[in-house]
């Protein structure tokens, strides 16, 4: 009898062996997100870096202990290939899987969806920047300046340094969709406030791959400069033909060329890649930190990309940076909520989301939401692309888009 | 007819009433009701996550939209690769109220039956008129007719500021006899619904080809000036079977609208129109069972190779876009397959299992 208590306590201490060094230190929470977004298919040439800096930076997190007692992230990224039927059942995915943020993509999507964002009373961090996702709606928090910022701001610096006393002559060069019309649509509304610039043309893009007669008309019209709000591809085209007819402006506003300015999604390394040296004096207000400026957020960023092993098409491009980006806002989220003591849920995070202030590393400015405010980092650079890469020229914030806002 | 209305091993009809029939047996009958048992009653018994609801629910307008596309490309021969354009029409007429009594005016939320059949009818109007060209043209012509009325609707939708240039127009949550039917019901309400109107659209399409009407698509499809010497008009049934094909598409877009809660532009592009397209070729053209084998056999391929592709990219990281090439690759492969080795579709293997099943275990 005696024995066999024996050979049960030594089974019990072996059992306990096995157990004290197969379970983790300690065991911390992990809690659930989601991520939505085109990583193949149509825009995947955005989304696939972003997908990166997200899954890196909550790489980061989990292998950092960044959250504190062990707590980690999980975040399953999911390819929608650009659909929003496959968005939508994603996010019914995620809702089933219990997620606290919804990390999502596209604008369509986005808008397919607004209703249920709001009924189901989740945080969502968007990667599209269009101003329409947060008109009506409480959950969703936009990461950067809007499209519609980019294209009034640039707008704004059109005529800060515009040389002469004539009013700027200014052509929209857009994306042939709602994505693309938004912007110019507030750029009239920015106009009718008082900003002092003429919409000579306004150019709806297709597939062309030849844009001679368009430039030439442009410049018959007398237009000096053309503002850009689609994406990469037909820019870059444009820029090439400009460059081949001699009518790209050397310096900025010089008089009988063609000045050409462009939104967040119409720059970056991406475009030089694609239009070489036809890139050089191009303008592109952006509210990431590019890894050209060498600067120590851009080391940060690099080093985490070197940590996970990115090329450097990836590690340079601002995609990465927003992914980054959006990955960070949902950690600090997190970790606010945490620090402040609260139960980690849907209704604590967003109370927390609406004063969450930090500085990021993959940032142009510091990122700031209030009860009020749903665009987290305000500020853009305006950049200008230079021996090959964008150098910063100087930070700008718009001014007539707060009027635009408050006229709707 | 046999004497043995359980089990009858041949044709012997005595009058044409007995051909009429829906079901020729007894055994017939009672396997199809409790099928229909089953589809109503397992989600009483198993619970489903709102994903799965919705991936059902999505095969079930994708079987009402495709109902009309076969009845037009399979029973009376006439090529359409604008189907989803029809399938946008019916979305549009709700979102058309949408916009201008506001998405949760009692007519949209209340009335919502009286909606759906508005918007088959409006899908019919357009189908028809599309189909006018149908009575000069033939084959690929008509093919590209029917395109070009593709590229019309998305050009239109994109345009007008009235549809919100292509973004979503919101549909605001619906009434039952209980009150509002909330999120938590939303998806298994709607599979109910759409199940219904499968039914009795599945009926319609089956009583329809048993009467002279049904008889005339098929005629005009083998012959069409024989079909004109035998006294039928070709013109009539041609505009007629755009019209019916329309009235499906529309009635899919209005529940697609609804289950959605929302109408944007992207579930309606030519990419759509191939795909419903590839469900009547892989269901099978001119069968009714090919009707709901098609949405079923796509829908399934698709979700399981985006699992696939997300396992492969999972594993090679060198090859990120490997999904961006599996998916229209695998979609492609299934319907050259498909075509050059079961061009009758899966509704031929359903036909082979019942013959043997006829004579299973010794009957004759």
């Amino acid at each position: 009898m005696k024995s066999k208590a024996t050979l049960f306590f030594n089974a019990f201490l072996v059992i306990m062996f096995v157990f004290a060094f197969t379970l983790p230190a300690s065991a911390g929470k992990t809690y659930k997100l989601g991520m939505s977004l085109a990583i193949t298919g149509p825009t995947s040439d955005a989304g696939n870096p972003y997908a990166k800096g997200a899954e890196d930076w909550f790489k980061f997190v989990n292998e950092t202990d960044y959250l504190g007692d062990g707590d980690k992230i999980d975040c399953p990224i999911r390819d929608d290939q650009y659909k929003n039927d496959t968005t939508k059942r994603f996010f019914e995915e995620f809702l089933d899987d219990g997620i606290l943020i919804f990390l999502s993509y596209a604008t369509g999507g986005n808008l397919a969806l607004k209703r249920d964002f709001e009924e189901v009373q989740i945080p969502v961090i968007p990667a599209s920047y269009h101003e329409g996702l947060i008109v009506d709606a409480n959950y969703t928090f936009m990461p950067v300046a809007t499209y519609s910022e980019n294209a009034v701001g640039l707008a704004e610096y059109v005529v800060e340094k515009h040389k002469g006393t004539d009013t700027p002559q200014v052509a929209f060069f857009i994306h042939p969709s709602a994505f693309g019309r938004g912007p110019l649509e507030d750029t009239r509304k920015a106009i009718a406030e008082g900003l002092k610039i003429d919409i000579v043309e306004v150019v709806e893009h297709g597939t062309d791959l030849d844009n001679t007669a368009m430039l030439q008309r442009l410049q018959s019209k007398g237009v000096q400069y053309v503002i850009c709000h689609t994406v990469q591809t037909p820019v870059a085209t444009m820029l090439t033909d400009a460059q081949r007819l001699g009518v790209s402006a050397a310096s900025f506003g010089e008089k009988g060329k063609l000045t050409f300015l462009g939104a967040h999604y119409t720059g970056g390394s991406d475009l030089i890649a694609l239009a070489g040296t036809a890139t050089e004096g191009y303008i592109w207000a952006d509210s990431y930190n590019l890894t050209s400026e060498k600067n120590e957020k851009a080391k940060k960023q690099l080093e985490l990309a070197e940590r996970y092993g990115r090329d450097d098409k990836a590690a340079n491009s601002h995609n990465y940076a927003a992914g980054i980006l959006a990955a960070q806002i949902a950690t600090e989220a997190i970790k606010e909520t945490k620090k402040a003591g609260l139960k980690i849920n849907r209704e604590n995070i967003y109370k927390t989301m609406q004063a969450l202030n930090f500085n990021s590393f993959a940032a142009a400015g510091p990122v700031t939401y209030s009860p009020t405010e749903r665009i987290g980092v305000d500020v853009m650079n305006i950049y200008v692309a230079k021996d090959g890469v964008f150098k910063k020229i100087q930070a700008f914030e718009s001014q007539y888009i707060q009027k635009v806002r408050a006229g709707r | 007819m046999s004497q043995n209305r359980w089990l009858a091993t041949g044709n012997f009809f005595t009058s044409y009433k007995q051909e009429q029939r829906t079901f020729f047996t007894h055994l017939d009958r009672t396997i199809f009701t409790c099928f229909l048992v089953l589809l109503f009653g397992w989600p009483l018994v198993f619970e489903i996550s709102n994903k799965y609801m919705l991936v059902l629910d999505n095969i079930l307008i994708a079987i009402v939209a495709v109902m009309g596309l076969n009845l037009l490309l399979g029973f009376a021969g006439l090529i359409s690769i604008g189907h989803a354009a029809f399938v946008g029409i019916g979305a549009y007429t709700v979102a058309s109220f949408s916009q201008v009594i506001g998405e949760n005016h009692v007519i949209i939320t209340h009335f919502w039956p009286v909606l759906i059949v508005c918007a088959g009818i409006m899908g019919a109007i357009f189908g028809a008129f599309v189909g006018l060209p149908a009575l000069r043209l033939k084959h690929l012509y008509l093919a590209i007719a029917t395109l070009s009325f593709q590229m019309i609707f998305e050009w239109f939708i994109q345009f007008m500021s009235f549809f919100n240039q292509g973004q979503t127009i919101y549909v605001g949550r619906v009434h039952w006899f209980t009150g509002m039917v909330g999120r938590s019901d939303h998806y298994l309400f709607w599979y109910y619904i759409i199940l219904f109107i499968v039914v009795i659209l599945g009926f319609g399409v089956r009583n329809l080809l048993k009467t002279k009407y049904g008889r005339c698509l098929v005629a005009v499809r083998d012959n069409d000036r024989a079909a004109d010497a035998m006294g039928m008009n070709p013109g009539l049934t041609k505009v007629y079977a755009f019209a019916l094909a329309g009235f499906f598409a529309g009635v899919a877009g209005a529940l697609h609208a609804y289950l959605y809660r929302g109408v944007g532009f992207e579930s309606f592009t030519l990419h759509a129109s191939v795909g419903y397209l590839a469900m009547a070729i892989v269901g099978g053209l001119g069968t009714l069972n090919g009707i709901f084998w098609g949405p079923v056999a796509i829908k399934f391929l698709d979700i399981q190779v985006e699992q696939f592709s997300e396992f492969v990219g999972h594993y090679l990281t060198y090859a990120p876009n490997v999904a961006t090439a599996l998916k229209p690759l695998s979609f492609g492969l299934v319907i050259v397959l498909f075509l050059m080795y079961e061009p009758r579709g899966i509704a031929n293997w359903w036909r082979i299992v019942k013959s043997y099943s006829k004579l299973w275990p010794f009957r004759y």
